[in-house]
């Protein structure tokens, strides 16, 4: 439920399939799924049936469609719920000749992903996370299947093959899969920061409306969408492509460039500026302030003067580094500023996190630290 | 309370009267039936669900009828009782939720003059004085038996050999729903979504006529009249449960959203420096019920606290008969139906006193918006399940809006402190959110209460209205007994009946309340019962002392009520689900009490 200009990712995958005529959508959930249920309900609102099939254990992929088995009694789709795709991909896969198919797309870090080898558009190998590979055509985990493909994962599943990249990896050879070459939008959240590329990706995408109030003197140019119950205070110079959700406070005298989304009931304080940030909800910020390349999880507050400006950067997150061209800092859920903090680039401060006044942070800070 | 549903057009009125009356049947369950015409009236009923109803119906053709689901007031539930009724020639066949005081004289009144009577119900006379003034035309009967009658109703009648339906309505809902050639009626619009979301929602002593043509609405007198008509942006699905075991736990989840809407709009007013109300507003007197009064409750010390006004609070029920000693200025009442009979009759009450009233409600043109001065919508969404969740949190952030308001009116808060509230309350749906986000962590403890014959519920100053709510949701939904009580009262009897079999809910917020409810723990843990505490997150004092404790966001002591809230309704789903109780429907219970 990772937000994209203030949508659940999840919900552009219905999106595209709405558009494409496909309105009867399962779900397979686990942990946490109520999250999901309370956004989309019996799907109506999206324009779909959306039923729920909920797996228990998150075992892998293979173990999650097979817990669908019984909702599917003709060809159907498998996508991913924490992609961004857009409706080409899937009229791409419904397009492509009888059988099963899997979309694959190229890109520039194979390395990230599960790397397929082709003969005559058959897929005749997959290699998962490959060190160094020349390909650059990779699986992105969204397949056309039939009924028989359940066959084929449980007998996988029977040898402990939970993927399924991996359980359809393993019978390439008497399975035809068709490799569908897709050029349609597809971004995914493998990584923290890679929200703040698929947001951006995405506000160009999204119609944008003024429902709000909006006071004297503020500039709003390009696209900017403001939620209703929102208030934009005087002097506040706003560049789209900005989304603002419902019921925020923004100003005096507050700058938001592109792109850049806040969430619902944002507070953002007098003389603050914010660019290329995906601020979520019930996000309370001070005065002067200045974000720029950031993730802010629900529900952080920040006293006046907190400063993380981006630039280039190495991360390190579970023990791979990451060399980042420019980035501020991700901040996880509820965690708490003081007044006066100044985030070095790359900094990533984990969720419920209590810091002081005064004070410089940096380096990965984890869930519940306390900085005095 | 029962739910009634009326049909006239041109589809098979039995699938549209079978379906709509199943979203009514939150309002009653313990039998149902139906008329419909087809060939002559044909009236099928049974004890029991809808479900059980609809089992043995037999196939019916018509495009006109009515259905009822009942929730027993005048007679037990039986198939005897249940309505559809009707007269002596099997012509005429009525519906009707409410209650009819006179029932008894005249019923005794038609038996002596021939009418044979087939149940113990109330309602069963209506239909016979209809065909006793059947004489001149059919509207004349119907309201000329109406006006013998003493009570409460709202009635649909069907009449072989027309397609007009005549209802009324006086003191219980009614609405009509309006289609192309074909039109609906219902106790409640929920009903209605699937099919249209123009409605006219009619007033106490309107009789109405309604036929696929049309609509013709007339007055106690007989006066035709125009009433208005709603759109309602409610749609059907959100009615409906979208993957939740229980309405219940939607509504719960939904809970963050039911408190961001109410606020949304709502918080720009509060510092508006208007004198609302009057700054010498000498006292305010908070009239509800049930869930409703606790909220009440809670808006009493929030009042006092920030408007620092006066206020006192009483059940609807009761307030009716206090005599007129005390004059509040300002009367306000709270109920989510905006149907209650006892908060509608105190709203009249309180009128005919000279007093100002404001309602808070959550149904947007409900009878209660109609009988007072002024009115607040919460704006939680409808909510199914019979136990307030979603609304009772509206309600508690609208009287903290109203506090902060009267507050800011009466300048008895500074501007800061009001900054300080406006900001907490903007943080009140992502604390929610995290209770919801844990969720799990009431596992335990609700293993305790689901075993338990007897829980007490403790909480001190804020906190004792919020565990009154606590025992209440779980006395609703999982049939253990638990009582509510301020921890002061302890040692005033209750400590009693404590003992290692009754297990003691304590709510451990850190205020100045703190020590003493630490030490009231101390009392009931010397007499061996099980404890769990709510607390807030990062309390370690309290893990010591307790065999269970269920951690809450910290939040400044004010504003504590609300994760308190969640919290306990988590642990009473949670107990209840173990017990295999039906949570959306508990016995004996209906969703808005239009009954007094």
């Amino acid at each position: 439920m990772i937000p994209v200009a203030n949508r659940p990712i999840l919900s552009y995958v219905v999106q595209a399939l709405v558009d494409n005529g496909i309105h009867e959508i399962v779900f397979v959930v686990g942990y946490k799924r109520e999250r999901i249920m309370s956004y989309f309900g019996d799907g109506q609102a999206f324009g779909a049936k959306i039923e729920y099939v909920v797996q228990e254990k998150q075992l892998g992929t293979a173990h999650a469609l097979l817990a669908a088995k019984d909702k599917v009694q003709e060809e159907f789709l498998v996508l991913a719920g924490d992609n961004i795709i857009d409706a080409r991909i899937v009229s791409e896969l419904l397009q492509a000749k009888e059988g099963p198919a899997m979309a694959v797309a190229s890109s520039e870090m194979p390395s990230k992903y599960g790397v397929v080898g082709q003969e005559a558009g058959r897929v005749v190998s997959i290699v998962e996370k490959p060190i160094t590979t020349s390909e650059k055509v990779v699986s992105t985990g969204m397949y056309r299947l039939s009924p028989e493909t359940f066959i084929v994962l449980e007998e996988a599943a029977s040898k402990g093959i939970m993927a399924i990249t991996h359980a359809l990896g393993a019978n390439l050879k008497r399975m035809h899969l068709r490799a569908v070459h897709t050029t349609g939008k597809w971004m995914d959240v493998v990584y923290p920061w890679d929200i703040i590329k698929v947001n951006s990706a995405a506000m160009e995408w999204e119609g944008l409306s003024v429902q709000g109030t909006v006071e004297d003197n503020v500039v709003l140019k390009g696209p900017v969408s403001v939620g209703p119950g929102s208030r934009i205070r005087s002097g506040c110079y706003i560049e789209g492509p900005v989304v603002i959700g419902k019921g925020c406070d923004i100003g005096p005298n507050v700058t938001i460039q592109a792109a850049t989304s806040l969430g619902d009931a944002v507070v953002v304080g007098p003389y603050s500026h914010i660019k290329e940030s995906v601020i979520m909800n019930h996000v309370n910020l001070g005065s002067q302030i200045h974000l720029s390349h950031c993730v802010i999880d629900d529900g952080v507050q920040a006293g006046p003067g907190l400063m993380s400006a981006a630039s280039e950067a190495n991360l390190g997150v579970e023990r791979e580094f990451f060399a980042l061209k420019r980035i501020g800092m991700l901040v996880g859920q509820n965690t708490s500023f003081g007044s006066g903090i100044t985030v070095e680039a790359g900094t990533i401060i984990g969720s419920e996190c209590r810091i002081g006044n005064h004070g410089r942070v940096r380096g990965n800070l984890e869930n519940r630290s306390i900085v005095i | 309370m029962c739910g009634i549903v009326g049909y006239t057009g041109s589809r098979n009125a039995t699938e549209v009267l079978i379906s709509s009356l199943k979203r009514l049947e939150y309002r009653g369950y313990d039998s149902a039936g139906i008329a419909v015409i087809d060939g002559g009236v044909r009236i099928h009923k049974d004890k029991g669900e809808i479900a059980v109803m609809e089992r043995s119906l037999p196939a019916m053709r018509g495009g006109v009828g009515i259905a009822h689901t009942r929730w027993a007031t005048c007679g037990k539930p039986s198939k005897e009782n249940a309505h559809p009724f009707h007269d002596c020639t099997g012509k005429l066949a009525l519906v009707h939720n409410g209650i009819i005081e006179n029932h008894l004289a005249l019923k005794r009144r038609l038996m002596e003059q021939g009418h044979e009577f087939t149940s113990e119900t109330d309602t069963e006379v209506l239909v016979h004085l209809v065909e006793e003034h059947e004489a001149g035309s059919l509207i004349t009967a119907f309201m000329s038996a109406l006006r013998e009658v003493k009570g409460t109703y709202a009635v649909v009648m069907l009449v072989e050999g027309t397609d007009t339906l005549f209802a009324a309505r006086n003191g219980n809902p009614l609405v009509i729903g309006l289609g192309v050639n074909e039109n609906f009626l219902a106790s409640d619009v929920t009903a209605l979504l699937d099919y249209t979301n123009k409605v006219i929602y009619l007033l106490d002593g309107d009789v109405a006529e309604v036929s696929p043509r049309g609509v013709v609405i007339r007055d106690p007198d007989g006066n035709v009249v125009e009433r208005r008509t709603d759109i309602i942006t409610w749609s059907a699905e959100d009615a409906q449960k979208g993957g939740f075991e229980h309405f219940m736990l939607k509504e719960i989840f939904e809970e963050p959203e039911a408190v961001q809407n109410t606020l949304t709009g709502n918080l720009d007013s509060i510092a508006s420096g208007e004198d609302w109300y009057g700054r010498d507003l000498s006292s305010v007197r908070l009239v509800a019920c049930g869930t409703s009064y606790h909220a009440a409750m809670i808006g009493k010390y929030v009042l006092e606290k920030v408007a620092k006004v006066p206020a006192s609070v009483e059940l609807a029920s009761e307030f009716r008969y206090a005599s007129d000693v005390r004059e509040d200025p300002l009367v306000i009442l709270i109920t989510q139906s905006g149907e209650t009979a006892d908060t509608l009759a105190a709203a009249r009450q309180a009128r005919r006193r000279g007093l100002s009233t404001l309602a808070i409600t959550n149904v947007v043109g409900s009878s209660i918006a109609r009988e007072v001065g002024d009115v607040f919508y919460t704006h939680a969404g409808p909510e199914i399940g019979v136990a307030a969740t979603k609304t009772f949190m509206a309600q508690m952030v609208a009287l903290y809006l109203l506090a902060m308001r009267l507050g800011s009116a009466r300048k008895t808060i500074g501007s800061d402190a009001l900054r300080e509230m406006r900001s907490q309350l903007m943080a009140v749906p992502n604390h929610v959110r995290q209770v919801l986000d844990q969720a799990d962590q009431v596992g335990d403890a609700s293993n305790m209460l689901a075993e338990a014959r007897h829980v007490f519920y403790l909480g001190r100053n804020i906190s004792y209205p919020v565990m009154l709510e606590g025992a209440l949701k779980l006395k609703e939904i999982s049939y253990v007994h638990a009582e509510g009580y301020a921890a002061g009262e302890l040692k005033h009897g209750p400590l009693a009946l404590i003992d290692s079999s009754t297990p003691v809910v304590a709510a451990c917020v850190k205020d100045h309340t703190y020590d003493k409810m630490l030490s009231n723990i101390t009392e009931v843990k010397a007499r061996d019962a099980p404890v769990i505490a709510l607390a807030q997150e990062g309390d370690e004092d309290v893990q010591s002392l307790v065999d269970q404790v269920i951690f809450f966001p910290d939040v400044p002591p004010l504003f504590s009520p609300f994760p308190m809230t969640a919290t306990l309704q988590l642990l009473a789903y949670a107990a209840a689900r173990k017990k295999g109780c039906p949570i959306d429907k508990p016995r004996n219970l209906a969703k808005s009490v239009t009954v007094e």
